[in-house]
């Protein structure tokens, strides 16, 4: 039992750490969100190519918005709009930098040093031992070698499926959205929890 | 928030940092302590979770007057999305962070899990985009 942290040390550690989530980078804590950002990284570059290109030509860009304008309405009725009596079309407007959000890289540090946190953490208490399972209850109910990595390839497949189409996994429905009370996170952690009670019972019950 | 490249990394890299050192010594990166929460053999790790979102609570709704949004809406994903992410919880015993802890723990089996994750992900972008398209709120 003190093994690991006691639940009130752990509920500190995960309480402060979507604290300072919010404080650190002005949003709600969510890894399955983390994992989407990396994998449309391509989508990412496409969009921001686009609003490159869009940005340094912007003048050539208000140009061929003006002249879709007028071949559409007429330049007649645009310059009725301006003011009528020959009045030249408007000067052109600056236009915006595109705004940058999270780029998909800090996503990847962020599970990088996830992973870099378990390391440090197994090194520190002695836990450190590299191994092909995932300890001896895994094996006993998935068994070893390829039927159990095969397994945990499913499973993680349902994992990645399951939390994007729902929108939100342990950290993101359950620390973040049940703690504001958000009624699809308090469904969704619900379900997957009870999702996941049936599935280990069902595991325990009809395998050997 | 506004953050340059290098500040978002930094700050990622220390947030990444404090989860995957806690959820590994609490015992959320091992099967048989997640595995033991779901059979209600050992109540800790529900505990830890449920004291959690108390504390998060308390803070963010006492404390903090702006809050950023949820983004989290109901949609007609939440409920099968949900289903099929518990049954591959149980199946793995790892949620999207904890594979990653494991495999820096030596737990090598769970780079498959892992590998998992990402092509689900993927699998599950092109489902949408191709099936569903319904509002998820967020524009990702």
């Amino acid at each position: 039992m003190n093994e690991y942290w006691s639940w009130w040390q752990g509920a500190l550690a995960l309480g402060a750490l979507t604290i300072f989530f919010v404080f650190m980078l002005g949003r709600m804590l969510g890894v399955s969100g983390s994992w989407a950002s990396i994998m449309s990284w391509r989508e990412q570059r496409l969009r921001q190519k686009i609003s490159m290109a869009m940005h340094a030509n912007a003048a050539a860009m208000q140009d061929a918005l003006m002249a879709a304008t007028v071949a559409e309405f007429g330049s007649e009725k645009i310059q009725l709009l301006l003011g009528g009596h020959g009045m030249a079309l408007p000067p052109r407007t600056a236009v915006q930098a595109p705004a940058t959000g999270l780029r998909w890289t800090a996503h990847l540090t962020f599970l990088l040093f996830i992973a870099i946190g378990g390391f440090l953490a197994a090194l520190t208490s002695g836990h450190l031992e590299i191994r092909l399972d995932l300890g001896a209850t895994h094996t006993r109910l998935f068994g070893t070698g390829w039927q159990e990595w095969l397994t945990l390839l499913a499973g993680g497949t349902l994992v990645g499926f399951g939390t994007q189409m729902g929108s939100g996994c342990t950290s993101g429905h359950g620390l973040s959205g049940v703690s504001r009370l958000a009624p699809a996170s308090l469904a969704a952690t619900a379900l997957f929890f009870a999702s996941a009670v049936a599935t280990s019972f069902l595991v325990e019950g009809l395998l050997p | 928030m506004k953050l340059t490249a290098l500040q978002q990394h930094v700050r990622f890299a220390l947030l990444g940092l404090l989860m995957g050192i806690s959820l590994s010594f609490i015992g959320f990166s091992s099967y048989n302590e997640v595995h033991k929460m779901f059979l209600f053999q050992d109540l800790r790790l529900l505990l830890t979770f449920a004291g959690a979102v108390a504390i998060v609570m308390l803070v963010l709704n006492l404390f903090v007057a702006d809050l950023p949004p949820t983004k989290k809406i109901f949609h007609p994903g939440i409920v099968p999305g949900s289903v099929i992410f518990g049954a591959g919880w149980a199946i793995t015993g790892s949620c999207p962070s904890t594979a990653l802890v494991q495999i820096g723990e030596g737990q090598l089996a769970a780079v498959f899990t892992a590998f998992g994750i990402g092509f689900g992900v993927w699998l599950y972008r092109q489902v949408h985009r191709r099936f569903f398209s319904w509002d998820t709120g967020s524009c990702g």
